[in-house]
């Protein structure tokens, strides 16, 4: 039992820093119908960024925390202005092809600017241990990890019900055209919501650098967000959240029992949700083919 | 709109069906047939060795450019088809001694076989959705091929023995050549096979499969049919340029076939322009050049130069981002299209258009 | 009037630019004909590096070690007054690219290659044997040593098996009866020595319990599998990994408190495992088949003379950095042979390599001799235990016990 339970946190601390990560892939997918194949980069990327602030530059915490947030808004809304609006209208192909394009760009630049070795972060999250009995011992970075997604997430959701912009990009992503009609400019809701997107990202990638180790691997997170939204729904953002978790803790269950073949599980399931229920647990289910 | 050539009349349909019709196409084809044969002669082993590459990376191109451009499903599991390919026709000529051309062909077939497997998801997926389950196979099938020993003997990696045709093995001169011609011996008909291909009614229904397949079903054209030959035919194509990649590297292990290469297929007729044969080959030559030649750059770029070849990895994958970005943004329609732009402009001159 | 397409002269421009075009690439490929052919008084080697892939934080230290020799070899004279020329080029750890880099090394005439993995060292086993090159490099596998299987490669210390052995011989010395779990990455690399080290288990009569777990590239924790070793029972953990996944072992291992002593084979023997482990790294056991700075001996002199002049300190650049070194070395020896025998080529090079006296390495490797039955150059490693953030000698340099 305890065992199960030491597995469980560990697995809803990557399964946190999944949803995080699909967040942005889904609140881009709702808003701009793109999706974003360099999900994984935009994590690498704000992790970079903000060694770059607190290490390079030897900012103070809170000052780089703030300085990065804002790079990573700043990214989104380029990213959508010089390189989507100008696609807009094409095959589906195009934009897939255009976000692995950046996808490839973004790794080739964190490679050219920091090489490949894995950097060295002062730790934000406190090391150690909290000791529940039978040598039970769960680890306090993994544990502050999920509260602090969780929060992160709680502040989305608050900003998508209640502030202004968080309704225009609900009304947006329900029906363009009567947004449109409500007055509601559309390319400030597309650079927002791509904005949030890469600062979701960003907070992941932070979170992930320090409780794993700050290198390019961080990429590799960016395959496991479509099993994530695939199973929580392209265009729900609490299926998003729970499919993070669900994916996070299932895959550390298989890996306990067949070492390596946890990724290709949570692929597989992937394959039989898309064939069975396509919108996922809580995407809308559409009456057009999918 | 483009230049038509006009006072060209046909006077049988033999010469209506021909491939070339004014003289200007014939030239271009007996200056394109003359540098095929001269090239072994101008470049040296390790630039042709780059051409051979090149030359088996365009029939793939071609292959993936019939599923993606011209039938429009989107598809990043061509990595996965080629492993399976270079697998079978290994182990079928290392374990069981067959010659070369039965176990590509067994290959071949075997590919296309499982490419219309994977491909019976797509009658239910479209775009995006069917985008993300060909990435879900590539990452089985390379899970797979990773795992499985049987596949290797234990060792991760197959072994194949230098290729002897006629009884007479490859020596180390004479190996590159000899490969240029039997890569192009392959690749030519391979390419006409595929340029026929869409003059047929077969590549007419898939072209309209892309177009509009409630339409094309509305004519009469079975959607789900056509969808699967495009599936199994693009993988017979992988699983054809898998088996000579193996037997022309010599050796078989999954680090080849990976989900990078995938995305470097799809760059290719990107990059070379989706729906035509000709920009698959283009696509070809333009990403196959690109890392050799950004290595020779950084070798000559006097001072930075030992900073610049360091970096070369990363410049390469940047190049070959950038590259993709750039051509999406201005010319999405490829190399292809920018060369029927040219052609074009010479061809109205002096008129605009 | 319509304009007739049927005459030429209007399609002449691109006909022009075709014949340019033509002319330029002939141009072009002539000037690369006239390279300085490789008889010139100058030795050609090929050196293969990952400087930017997945294994770069070791590789830059063993290439940058290599072409120091090099560069020393080349201050004091060269080898019978000719110089080295190493045309060294970053794979990234990708075959395809090493394949490539290759072909470019047999196009300039080089009479051997210092490859660096284990992907690529496979890859071009069978090549370097068609073509005629000794192949050197950092892939210590035990199928790279037997001349039947891949004669032109030549290993010059302990392979994966030999090292496990040793880490065997030694768990069974100090507790006869304990659990093994072999942690090991999920490649080919990682799986080379799993089952040699059953077999020496039963071999040799020990009465060790033996499991194997693989070690997801890229996982973020391996709290799953240690659950499992754990429920084994298994006291000691050899580690057949880079250091960074090592590392992360370690720190789960001290996160969860358990009782398990990390017994570290060469890859993750090293000083950047200590430095991203910190403190879970105490008290683990290092197999290590070539000395590190923190262990003085006499082969570390000229390496520490070579980069006090440059400024830079051995102890810094770490084990690596002697690896690459010394596995230069070795190959100048045969080089040394293979001249003064008569003309250098390949052939001779791996004739040489084969009859050449031992090799002195001043106890960094212990003596390197290669015979025509067996291209093994040392199966020794020593022993050595992390104290205080160094690497502190527990046992001397020894074969496995025969």
């Amino acid at each position: 039992m305890s065992q199960l339970l030491l597995l469980g946190v560990y697995g809803l601390a990557n399964g946190a820093v999944l949803a995080l990560a699909a967040l942005g892939f889904v609140l881009i997918y709702k808003a701009s119908r793109v999706v974003n194949f360099a999900q994984g980069e935009l994590l690498l990327l704000g992790a970079y960024v903000f060694y770059t602030a607190r290490v390079a530059l030897h900012l103070p915490l809170l000052i780089a925390l703030l300085l990065s947030a804002a790079a990573a808004l700043a990214l989104g809304a380029l990213i959508e202005r010089l390189v989507l609006r100008r696609l807009l209208g094409e095959a589906p192909i195009a934009l897939v092809m255009v976000t692995i394009g950046l996808s490839a760009l973004f790794r080739a630049l964190v490679q050219l600017g920091f090489g490949t070795a894995p950097r060295e972060l002062p730790k934000l999250l406190p090391a150690g241990s909290v000791a529940l009995g039978a040598g039970l011992h769960l680890p306090l970075d993994r544990l502050l990890a999920i509260g602090l997604c969780a929060l992160v997430l709680g502040a989305f959701s608050a900003l998508f019900r209640w502030s202004r912009h968080g309704v225009a990009l609900r009304a947006m992503a329900d029906d363009q055209r009567a947004a449109l009609a409500q007055g509601i400019a559309v390319s400030r809701v597309y650079a927002l919501a791509w904005g949030l997107g890469a600062l979701s990202a960003l907070i992941g990638g932070v979170l992930l650098s320090d409780i794993t180790e700050l290198s390019p691997n961080l990429a590799g997170f960016g395959v496991l967000v479509f099993p994530v939204v695939i199973l929580g729904g392209l265009d729900s953002i609490p299926g998003t959240v729970a499919g993070g978790l669900i994916v996070g803790l299932v895959s550390q269950l298989a890996e306990g029992l067949c070492p390596g073949a946890s990724q290709v599980l949570c692929h597989l399931l992937l394959v039989l949700l898309l064939l069975l229920r396509p919108h996922g647990l809580f995407g809308e289910p559409r009456i057009e083919r999918v | 709109m483009s230049a038509q050539a006009t006072g060209i009349h046909h006077t049988s349909y033999a010469a209506e069906l021909a491939l070339r019709h004014t003289p200007a196409e014939k030239l271009r084809l007996a200056l394109l047939i003359a540098l095929l044969l001269g090239l072994p002669w101008c470049l040296n082993g390790y630039w042709l060795g780059i051409v051979n590459g090149i030359v088996l990376s365009a029939i793939g191109a071609v292959g993936l450019n019939l599923l993606v451009g011209f039938t429009g499903q989107i598809s990043l599991g061509h990595g996965g088809f080629l492993a399976v390919g270079a697998f079978t026709s290994a182990l079928l000529t290392t374990r069981a001694g067959w010659p070369l051309p039965a176990s590509a062909g067994a290959a071949t077939l075997l590919s296309a076989a499982l490419g219309a497997f994977v491909g019976l998801p797509a009658l239910r997926l479209e775009g995006v959705y069917l985008a993300i389950a060909t990435l879900a196979s590539q990452q089985i099938i390379e899970f797979v091929i990773c795992r499985w020993s049987w596949l290797t003997g234990g060792q991760g990696f197959l072994d194949v023995p230098r290729l002897a045709l006629f009884g007479e093995r490859a020596s180390r001169g004479s190996f590159e050549r000899g490969w240029y011609w039997l890569l192009l011996s392959v690749a030519v008909p391979a390419v006409l096979a595929a340029r026929n291909l869409f003059r047929s009614a077969l590549g007419r229904s898939l072209m309209a499969v892309r177009d509009h397949d409630v339409a094309a079903a509305s004519i009469g054209i079975d959607v789900g049919r056509a969808k699967l030959t495009a599936f199994a035919l693009s993988s017979g194509y992988a699983g054809l340029v898998g088996a000579l990649t193996a037997a022309y590297a010599e050796v078989v292990s999954w680090e080849r076939f990976t989900l990078d290469t995938s995305i470097q297929y799809l760059g290719m007729i990107i990059v070379g322009g989706l729906g035509s044969v000709a920009g698959s080959i283009y696509g070809a030559v333009f990403i196959g050049l690109l890392p050799p030649l950004l290595a020779e750059l950084a070798a000559l770029a006097p001072g930075s130069g030992a900073r610049l070849s360091a970096q070369l990895p990363a410049l390469q994958l940047g190049a070959f981002g950038l590259a993709i970005v750039l051509f999406l943004l201005c010319e999405p329609r490829g190399i292809d299209q920018l060369w029927r732009r040219a052609k074009d402009y010479f061809g109205f001159w002096p008129f605009r258009y | 009037m319509t304009v007739d397409r049927t005459r030429i002269p209007s399609d002449s421009s691109p006909q022009r630019l075709a014949c340019a075009a033509l002319l330029l690439l002939a141009a072009c490929t002539r000037q690369r004909e006239q390279e300085p052919p490789a008889q010139a008084p100058e030795i050609v080697i090929g050196v293969l590096a990952d400087l930017t892939g997945p294994t770069s934080d070791v590789g830059r230290l063993y290439h940058e070690g290599m072409l120091a020799c090099i560069d020393d070899l080349n201050a004091r004279g060269g080898i019978q007054h000719r110089r080295l020329r190493a045309l060294s080029d970053d794979y990234g750890y990708k075959v395809p690219v090493a394949e490539e880099k290759y072909k470019k090394y047999v196009q300039s005439a080089a009479v051997a290659v210092q490859g660096w993995g284990t992907g690529d060292s496979e890859a071009l086993r069978r090549k370097v044997a068609g073509d005629e090159l000794p192949f050197m490099s950092a892939s210590y596998a035990e199928v790279l040593t037997d001349p039947q299987q891949s004669p032109y490669n030549f290993v010059v210390a302990a392979t994966y098996s030999d090292q496990i052995r040793i880490a065997l011989d030694q768990i069974a010395a100090a507790d006869p009866g304990a659990q093994v779990a072999v942690f090991h990455h999920d490649s080919p690399f990682g799986n080379a020595p799993i089952a040699d080290g059953k077999q020496w288990i039963a071999s040799r009569g020990y009465q060790l319990g033996y499991q194997d777990y693989a070690m997801r590239s890229g996982a973020t924790d391996f709290v799953a599998s240690l659950q499992r070793a754990q429920a084994q029972g298994a006291k000691y953990l050899i580690v057949q990994n880079v250091a960074s996944p090592a590392a992360t072992l370690a720190r789960d291992i001290a996160a969860q408190k358990l009782d398990m002593k990390v017994v570290c084979l060469n890859w993750c023997s090293d000083e950047l495992f200590i430095q991203l482990a910190g403190a879970a790294a105490e008290g683990a056991w290092m197999v290590q088949p070539f000395a590190p700075p923190s262990v003085p001996k006499p082969g570390h002199a000229p390496v520490r003379q070579y980069l006090a002049a440059k400024g830079l300190d051995l102890d810094a650049q770490g084990v690596h950095f002697v690896q690459g070194w010394y596995t230069m070395q070795v190959m100048a020896s045969g080089l040394e042979q293979a001249l003064a025998g008569g003309e250098l080529t390949g052939k001779s090079l791996r004739s040489a390599l084969e009859h050449m006296a031992p090799v002195d390495t001043g106890g960094v490797i212990g003596s390197v001799r290669f015979s025509p039955q067996s291209h093994r150059g040392a199966s020794s490693a020593g022993v050595y235990v992390v104290q205080n953030g160094k690497l502190v000698e527990r046992n001397a340099p020894a074969a496995p016990r025969s």
